[in-house]
């Protein structure tokens, strides 16, 4: 009984963060955005800087209408929001926060985290299929040819990494770093920039939201959604955002490890540090278009990584 | 309470039923992505067996990267293929009122066989197994890069070539798609 009530406490834990995660980001986003735009961006719903506009937000989408579309496949189109939920619940397990602080230490946690961020494709296929709009298909598929493109190379950026150290853990990833007092991001940088731009691809954001693109398809797969199912997609987009910034930081940048504050600080100031370059990238660079899109997945960042993979062996192996 | 036992039910019946349906569903889209939750429960099957590595490639590789290709097939094809109600042929057959039993009656007798091979174990196995290893990863990585590199690498040109042959095969001449 004890470990059930152990897995419940945990997955409690893990949506409380999912959703202080996205309170936070949804602000901070409003706020980064308006001073890149030179505006000061919530100011009036109150809290110190606006901080309460979260909380405006959320009251507003718990309140409004639930609304299903005609003619939408109400079985993929209700249950598309939670299937988009669950890899963005299930890559908390492997984490490392703290040097003892883990939900679950996994023999493969690497392997485990691409496996199941591999499902996010799904979610949007429901959501796109089951809206009964063109729009929402079109994001869908666009959305699919987009994850897929650029998960490989995010793979290969990371096995770089794994050469080096010999584990698939990532526990083990970080142990290596403070071992060595060398953050892999120096003597990895071609796969810690492969690695960047793919995750910022993987998560549709702009420049790589070729899946939204408001100006060509309204929304996308969310065309359709509103209220508190567009809610758990926001939700599941801000949590992907910053697990995939914590495994940067787990994987480049030394996860836990630094000097004086403990791990768990330094672990969450660096994912919300590579989450801010994020939100910084996306307010300054336009979109790109489908094709350019493509090349740079397909002809510049898979290439690199595989150089960058047969480098990393054979510096290793005349070492 | 045995719960290995109850997940194995659960995930068994889960995977057992969308098998059932991945054959009767009406839509090719619902039955793509009934097959998906097929393979998610075969992945969590052999995470029960503790086989993670194999668990987590069966989720990347058949969840993850079989199905985008599937649904990319599926959005590739032509709409009244998609959208045909009733396919004639044996397919249609299984799902006329008299025969459209069968496919639920061959699932429920799958579903009977893993459960009886899970509670007896597997009735005499030509070899016998190996002792399960505590990392299965380092295991399976010194099995395919040692042992058996040589065939793993055919293996892999065989890949190389079908996929270059794939390429030739469709490439229009002239260079230019139409």
């Amino acid at each position: 009984m004890n470990i059930l009530l152990y897995a419940l406490l945990k997955a409690v834990i893990v949506v409380a963060f999912l959703g202080l995660n996205a309170f936070v980001l949804i602000w901070a986003e409003r706020k980064i955005s308006g001073y890149i735009q030179r505006r000061y961006g919530p100011l009036r719903v109150g809290g110190p800087a606006g901080a309460l506009q979260s909380a405006a937000d959320i009251l507003k989408l718990l309140t409004k209408e639930d609304f299903v579309p005609g003619g939408a496949d109400k079985w993929l189109w209700t249950l598309a929001p939670a299937v988009s939920l669950i890899p963005a619940v299930l890559v908390y397990l492997v984490l490392p926060i703290g040097k003892t602080v883990v939900l679950q230490n996994l023999n493969i946690g690497l392997v485990f985290f691409a496996s199941v961020t591999s499902f996010t494709l799904l979610g949007i296929f429901m959501a796109g299929w089951g809206s009964n709009n063109k729009y929402s298909l079109v994001g869908a598929m666009r959305a699919g040819a987009q994850l897929f493109s650029y998960e490989i190379p995010l793979i290969l950026s990371t096995i770089g990494v794994v050469i080096a150290t010999g584990t698939l853990t990532l526990q083990g990833i970080v142990e290596a770093q403070a071992q060595h007092h060398e953050w892999f991001v120096f003597p990895q940088f071609v796969g810690f920039v492969v690695f960047y731009v793919a995750s910022l691809a993987e998560l549709n954001r702009t420049p790589f939201d070729l899946a939204e693109a408001e100006s060509e398809l309204i929304a996308g797969y969310f065309t359709e959604y509103s209220g508190i199912r567009w809610a758990m997609f926001a939700i599941a987009e801000y949590s992907n955002l910053f697990t995939t910034s914590a495994l940067g930081v787990t994987l480049f940048l030394g996860g836990w490890h630094g000097p004086w504050l403990p791990g768990w600080m330094w672990f969450l100031l660096k994912s919300y540090l590579l989450v801010f370059i994020g939100i910084w990238i996306r307010w300054t660079l336009p979109r790109v278009r489908i094709d350019q899109l493509m090349d740079l997945g397909w002809k510049f960042l898979f290439p690199l990584s595989v150089a960058n993979v047969l480098g990393t062996a054979l510096y290793l192996m005349v070492r | 309470m045995n719960w290995p036992m109850v997940a194995f039910v659960v995930l068994g019946g889960i995977t057992v039923y969308s098998g059932w349906r991945v054959a009767t569903a009406p839509l090719v889209t619902h039955a793509a992505l009934f097959l998906a939750v097929t393979f998610a429960g075969v992945g969590g099957l052999f995470f029960l067996l503790q086989a993670d590595f194999l668990a987590a490639v069966q989720l990347l590789l058949y969840a993850g990267a079989v199905m985008t290709v599937v649904i990319f097939a599926i959005m590739l094809s032509e709409m009244k293929d998609i959208e045909e109600p009733r396919p004639r042929g044996w397919l249609g057959a299984l799902r006329s009122p008299s025969l459209g039993a069968l496919p639920f009656i061959g699932a429920v007798l799958l579903f009977a066989v893993m459960l009886v091979v899970y509670l007896r174990g597997a009735p005499a196995l030509p070899v016998t197994p190996l002792p399960a290893p505590t990392n299965s990863t380092v295991f399976i990585a010194g099995a395919l890069f040692k042992i058996y590199a040589l065939p793993f690498e055919v293996a892999s040109v065989l890949l190389l070539a079908a996929m270059i042959g794939a390429i030739i095969l469709t490439r229009v001449e002239g260079g230019r798609r139409r």
